[in-house]
């Protein structure tokens, strides 16, 4: 297995693992009144952790099915898509039989290679901007996320890399 | 003779290599999850496990917060009449006793047969909890006793008027006969008692809030 392949295969185990491991911690408060609802419904401001489907779930039991869409697309369906790409660039025969087009494509892909963190992120700022005081925590199941991205970000590179050093020749 | 070489055997379609990835990541989430199936159940057995310790009997040596949560009275007085002049009600309050010394007062509610109390501070200072956890000492109105074998309370009940407060009645209460959470008593009319029925609520002390509300619902 060469170097590149070796990359996308840790991205995907990593991938994996992010996906439904504890990624955010969110602590409902109730503001002024966190002390009132803390006796008569403490239920309501038990700490919740989320994987990525988790959320998913959540936003689809909530009927938010455009942030469902959204996290979706570039939480699981864009980066299993990418590496797809990846590891079929990688192959030494595929490059040779179709390497322009799929080049492009994996051009194109390579855009959003941080378009996970992103969504992630943009989770946390719309928790933490909450009424109330909530508050959201990342867990570690979102580094394990962070690390596959990278990951694929280097097979990236390797891939780009390759095929400069292909047209210089 | 004719052999079949590596060369002459039939190759994939070139899209089977994209599924790696792919099956890689459902792998590594299927593995991962039957890794973690079986511990997520483990804490909700601590948590019943708990259950158990905040109900039952009163433990030895533990000491608990005791208040009435509801007291009814009959409808007249220990002399048989009517509890105040006119159609008013009586104004109830209880005092606990414990080895014969006042250990906690309630408020008096006023022109109530049924007269209840929450058991929670109405004094708090809401504004200084914000954002904070709240200590159950700082909630809780309630006496505190502490818990021995044939270990004995008295709940005073008393009618408060302007002039002079009128007993409704007493009960001597053996910690035995009690448990963790809501304890209905009922008694008798006599001449010496007017309370028909007390509601002793009893929560340890040392558990969290949480649990402190579930006992108290």
């Amino acid at each position: 297995m060469n170097i590149t392949r070796f990359f996308i295969a840790l991205a995907a185990l990593l991938l994996g693992i992010g996906l439904i491991a504890p990624t955010l911690t969110i602590s409902p408060m109730a503001g002024e009144l966190t002390w009132l609802v803390r006796i008569l419904a403490p239920e309501e401001l038990v700490p919740s952790t989320y994987s990525i489907l988790g959320v998913i779930g959540k936003l689809y039991q909530g009927n938010d099915f455009f942030l469902v869409l959204l996290l979706s697309l570039f939480s699981v369906l864009s980066p299993i898509l990418k590496l797809s790409f990846f590891w079929q660039a990688s192959s030494q025969s595929y490059q040779q039989e179709n390497s322009n087009s799929l080049f492009k494509v994996i051009h194109y892909v390579g855009k959003f290679s941080m378009a996970e963190v992103f969504a992630l992120a943009l989770i946390i700022v719309v928790v933490k901007s909450f009424p109330g005081g909530s508050s959201a925590q990342l867990e570690w199941g979102a580094y394990i996320f962070t690390c596959s991205v990278a990951c694929s970000i280097i097979a990236s590179i390797r891939i780009e890399k390759k095929d400069r050093n292909k047209a210089l020749q | 003779m004719t052999s079949i070489s590596d060369f002459d055997a039939p190759k994939p379609p070139p899209w089977m290599g994209a599924l790696v990835p792919f099956l890689i990541v459902l792998a590594a989430a299927g593995f991962y999850w039957l890794l973690t199936s079986d511990k997520e159940k483990s804490p909700i057995d601590l948590d019943s496990s708990q259950e158990v310790k905040l109900s039952g009997k009163l433990s030895n040596g533990q000491t608990y917060y005791i208040f009435a949560s509801e007291i009814e009275v009959y409808p007249t007085n220990l002399e048989n009449e009517a509890w105040d002049r006119g159609e008013k009600g009586p104004d109830i309050r209880y005092r606990i006793l414990w080895k014969g010394n006042a250990v906690f007062e309630s408020v008096t509610k006023g022109d109530s047969l049924i007269a209840d109390w929450s058991g929670l501070s109405i004094e708090l200072n809401w504004k200084d909890l914000l954002g904070k956890s709240v200590s159950p000492d700082d909630v809780i109105k309630a006496g505190r006793v502490r818990f021995d074998e044939n270990e004995t309370i008295e709940i005073v009940v008393q009618d408060v008027d302007i002039a002079s407060d009128d007993d409704v009645g007493r009960k001597e209460i053996l910690l035995n006969g009690l448990s963790i959470g809501k304890n209905v008593i009922r008694l008798k009319k006599s001449p010496a008692n007017a309370i028909r029925r007390i509601t002793l609520r009893i929560l340890p002390i040392g558990s969290n809030l949480q649990d402190l509300a579930n006992i108290m619902k």
